[in-house]
């Protein structure tokens, strides 16, 4: 019998376990174009409601007049804010404690603000109806710089909310101003920069912009009126948490809702709030009794529903003569547009900005953020990361190099300075932070040697010197970044949104012949969960990864859990899915040693099987125990093989990694060429390395995008310059560089399997990798900052102001 | 957005003033109008089809014109509204210069759009308000000569 089984390495190999780069099952269906996103959903009857929208950027609705509107056949309703109020639902809350307007009610605060809704037969009629609806608009004075907004004279935007001194995050000091974050030691920091040997300052900006998935978002909605059952189908990160939200603000019995995520194409924080068009289509579903479906168009997308970052970071890093940092003050002005839409933890206004003191060890520091309206779109998401993680990154990356300057130092040398050491974690940060685990000196040094640093210093001195003699027009620059992650949020004890604590979970059944399925409270968005959470229940359960299915989204069967942003889905997740398993295995423990006829402590775990121990020939194989589970009666053991876990985390994981950027500029065209993007990510456990390349492929690609030419961009009266993809930038395979991928492994040690998350870290580590690349490019010739997105056009400018032009 | 230029019409000052206030010339050179009512001596109704990019809208607006300074100079200002295509408001200053028995005719127009005409627009909108601009303006001299070689 012995020899019949085949040996550890082969059986585990079969699983599909952790560390196998298993293909993605998902691919079976997106490939052949059978995905099933919101807009392939037709139900019987379903109507099409379409948003009129405000071509101001701040006006006063005088009159809406939808009588012509009304009049085209095909059209069944007209929804405006009137219409709302009598539900009380005209006004809506946003995940941030603010409030937002459903339908203009007075007056619009941005440019694409809904205004009304319009209900047809098909898209068609209610796109003709959209522009019969005839709306009086009076002109009011438009504030789109978060500077301007806070001047004395500013216009009010907020008028709802004048005279209330008091926010949802403290006090507010100015009639656009939204709240004051604070965190650190902010008199210690001042003294340290007062009494440093050198202080480097600086404006950071980081520019507006949007997650811009390919499928934008949508719902159809559907009132059962027979069974008073709502059932939403829709674009959401976080099914779970739109029920509870959705039955806080219908007053429908939570019970009586059913929230379906169907396949998600791309999602990166734009799918994470809750929009107009999802309670304009619940409340003319209800009102008609058949199901409404609503699609936004891109440009809908672009300029109405959640962008990202726009945070004017002002700097000061102090340190020692010879490089050793001392303290670092920085505070934030954030544009968050007409409401305050944020989706951050209700206790972080500002996400995890606190995350700024970065890689390094940093003994002081103060950090304070303004929140500002202004007559743009709300919004503020984590574009693919969690929390303002990108910004603080960014933010502290810059910093480094302005103070390499200032210092006459090199940046990777200034950088290996003042890592946190490994012996250092955990490791307090001076922001509140607890660092669970890191080894930034050996990713550093190996990324540094995979790119031969010194060599390319070398050829960049001699390219300097060869430009200045006119031998070429092409510069050369060396982008470096290391930068720390905070993911997995988070612990319930400080993280929830709404209230909604957010811990998440994994429900697992064990069928009788040995195969299973498992559910969890996570939501895919193009991640890859029904491969990776099959190859993490493999390993734990010994069951092949090929024989589980993962399902998620759709609450009437999925445990509760947060959803997917943030990087959490494995950190919290994924945690439970372990925890899950580990019970499945104790009873599987319970039910192998009755059916080996040995006590519990006798027998023991061996890939996918108990073995009796020192007796590897006796043996019960997860298959046989399953269905033994089921149908052998087993004194004292209940029937079946089942088991949930509700994971809250004891702390969140803190990714890191190692990019560095080779760019080539033409001084002349500001044309840009990146000759090397080498990428090394450390993100603890790996699950599947193949879609972690991916992962890294794909984030890496949207942070050139926003780093090169990407944005949001507003002219003086509020209209979106940037609205659609001619002028919106989403790189093509054209423009996308090649990516070289490594990797350092240094597990969380308070996940259960160690992982930490990988999703995000190419957006939040490629971004000042290629900015930086850019600004290094000029250093020779005296650029300390110029601001994102380095498009062509302002590479060019930077060269021309450096009288780089002749 | 600003444009200026300046255009030499071979017609006596007096004509080519004449001929600014004229509905009847106005509504010929005024590129996609297609209706042009005198409310008053300074108030003018102006339907307008305008296409910039992939937009087409029909505009809509009223136009005051102010003739304090005539016939030296020329002003004018509006704003109109093309429903879901945007908005439109602008103004400008027209300065006739005489040049013996032609006339200079130099302008300054500032122009604002928003809405979906903007976004959609945006890198067209100051080429396609110069081509406009350009448009009104030769099809203006060649009228108003035309007219004033028929005369004479």
């Amino acid at each position: 019998m012995n020899e019949m089984t085949p040996p550890k390495t082969e059986r585990a190999e079969a699983l599909k376990g952790l560390g196998s780069s298993r293909k993605r099952v998902e691919d079976a269906r997106f490939t052949q174009g059978k995905g099933n996103y919101v807009d392939d959903l037709k139900l019987p009857g379903m109507l099409f409601g379409d948003f009129v929208r405000s071509p101001y950027a701040h006006a006063r609705v005088k009159s809406i007049n939808a009588d012509k509107a009304k009049a085209l056949p095909g059209v069944v309703a007209v929804l405006t804010a009137a219409d709302l109020a009598p539900l009380n639902l005209h006004w809506m809350p946003t995940l941030a404690g603010d409030k937002q307007m459903v339908l203009a009610d007075g007056k619009v605060l941005f440019q694409g603000q809904e205004v009304a809704f319009v209900v047809a037969e098909d898209r068609y009629i209610a796109a003709d109806a959209v522009e019969l609806v005839e709306v009086e608009y009076e002109e009011l004075p438009v504030v789109v710089d978060p500077f301007k907004a806070q001047a004395d004279d500013a216009p009010v935007l907020r008028e709802d909310l004048e005279g209330k001194m008091e926010g949802a995050h403290g006090a507010r000091r100015h009639h656009n101003h939204i709240f004051t974050w604070e965190q650190g030691d902010k008199d210690a920091t001042e003294s340290v920069l007062g009494s440093a040997d050198v202080v480097a300052e600086e404006m950071i900006y980081y520019h507006r912009t949007h997650p811009c998935p390919l499928e934008t978002c949508g719902c159809v909605a559907s009132m059962d009126k027979v069974n008073g059952k709502l059932t939403v189908h829709g674009t959401f990160q976080a099914p779970h948490a739109v029920r509870t939200v959705a039955s806080l603000i219908s007053g429908i019995a939570e019970h009586n809702i059913r929230i379906i995520s169907p396949d998600i194409g791309g999602g990166f924080g734009n799918k994470v709030g809750v929009y107009p068009g999802y309670i304009c289509s619940i409340v003319a579903s209800i009102v008609t009794g058949v199901p409404v479906k609503w699609i936004e168009d891109r440009m809908e997308n672009l300029m109405a529903t959640a962008f990202a970052r726009d945070y004017w970071m002002q700097g000061k890093i102090s340190a020692t003569k010879d490089g050793k940092i001392t303290g670092l003050w920085c505070h934030t002005t954030a544009d968050h547009g007409a409401f305050d839409a944020c989706a951050d933890p209700s206790k972080f206004p500002a996400g995890f900005m606190n995350i700024c003191t970065g890689s390094y060890d940093i003994p002081t520091a103060y950090l304070a953020v303004d929140g500002v309206y202004t007559n743009k779109a709300p919004g503020g998401v984590a574009y693919r990361c969690s929390f303002r993680v990108t910004e603080a990154a960014y933010f502290i990356e810059r910093m480094i190099e302005v103070l390499a300057i200032k210092l006459g130092m090199d940046a990777a040398e200034l950088r290996a300075k003042n890592f946190i050491r490994k012996d250092q974690f955990p490791y307090q940060s001076a922001l509140g932070w607890e660092y669970d685990s890191g080894d930034y000196h050996t990713a550093w040094e190996k990324a540094l040697k995979a790119v031969d640093y010194d060599g390319l210093r070398k050829e960049q001195a001699e390219r300097v010197e060869a430009f200045k003699r006119g031998e070429t027009r092409k510069l050369l620059g060396i982008g470096l970044t290391h930068f720390t992650e905070i993911v997995g949020a988070g612990p319930v004890k400080n993280c929830d949104i709404l209230g909604l604590g957010m811990f998440d979970s994994c429900e697992i059944r064990i069928h009788p012949t040995g195969s299973a399925i498992a559910r969890l409270g996570t939501i895919s968005q193009g991640q890859g969960h029904a491969t990776t959470f099959a190859q993490i229940l493999a390993s734990e359960i010994g069951l092949p990864a090929d024989d589980i299915t993962i399902e998620e989204g759709d609450t009437d069967t999925a445990p509760y859990g947060l959803g997917t942003y943030g990087s959490r889905s494995t950190p919290v997740a994924g945690a439970a899915t372990a925890m899950a398993g580990r019970k499945i295995r104790a009873k599987a423990q319970m039910i192998a040693a009755y059916l080996l006829e040995v006590h519990d402590d006798d027998v023991e775990w061996d890939v996918d099987r108990f073995v009796v121990k020192g007796a590897p020939e006796r043996f019960k194989t997860m298959k046989e125990i399953a269905f033994a589970s089921y149908n052998q009666a087993i004194p004292g053991v209940e029937p079946g093989l089942e088991a949930v876990s509700y994971y809250d985390p004891p702390n969140m994981t803190y990714p890191f990694g190692a990019y560095i950027c080779v760019m080539e500029i033409d001084a002349d065209t500001g044309e840009h060429e990146i000759r090397q993007f080498y990428a090394l990510d450390d993100c603890g456990t790996r699950i599947n390395p193949m879609i972690i390349e991916g992962q890294v492929h794909g984030g890496a690609t949207e942070g050139y995008a926003i780093a090169m030419g990407q944005e949001i961009a507003y002219d003086d009266m509020g209209n979106v310059k940037t609205g659609t993809l001619m002028d919106f930038f989403l790189p093509t395979a054209w423009e996308t560089p090649h990516y070289t991928t490594d990797h350092t492994v240094t597990p969380s040690p308070h996940h259960p399997i160690g992982a930490k998350g990988v999703g995000e870290s190419p957006n939040v580590g490629s971004v000042p990798a290629f900015s930086n690349a850019v600004h290094d490019a000029f250093r020779a010739f005296g650029l300390v900052q110029s601001h994102m997105p380095h498009d062509q056009w302002r590479i060019w400018t930077v060269a021309r102001d450096l009288g780089l032009h002749g | 957005m600003e444009m200026h230029d300046e255009v030499r019409i071979e017609a006596p000052r007096a004509r080519v003033y004449e001929a600014l206030n004229d509905p009847a010339v106005l509504k010929q050179c005024i590129p996609g109008c297609e209706e042009l009512i005198q409310h008053s001596d300074t108030e003018l109704e102006v339907k307008v089809v305008l296409k910039i990019g992939p937009v087409k809208a029909k505009f809509g607006g009223n136009v005051t014109l102010d003739k304090s300074d005539a016939p030296e100079r020329f002003s004018l200002a509006g704003e109109g509204s093309g429903g879901v295509a945007g908005f439109a408001k602008g103004g400008a200053d027209v300065e006739l210069v005489e040049d013996g028995d032609a006339t200079l005719l130099r302008y300054t127009a500032k122009a604002d759009v928003g809405g979906k005409i903007a976004q959609l627009g945006s890198r067209l909108i100051v080429s396609t308000a110069n081509r406009l601009a350009g448009q009104f303006f030769k099809t203006f001299k060649e009228t108003v000569e035309m007219e004033n070689a028929a005369t004479t």
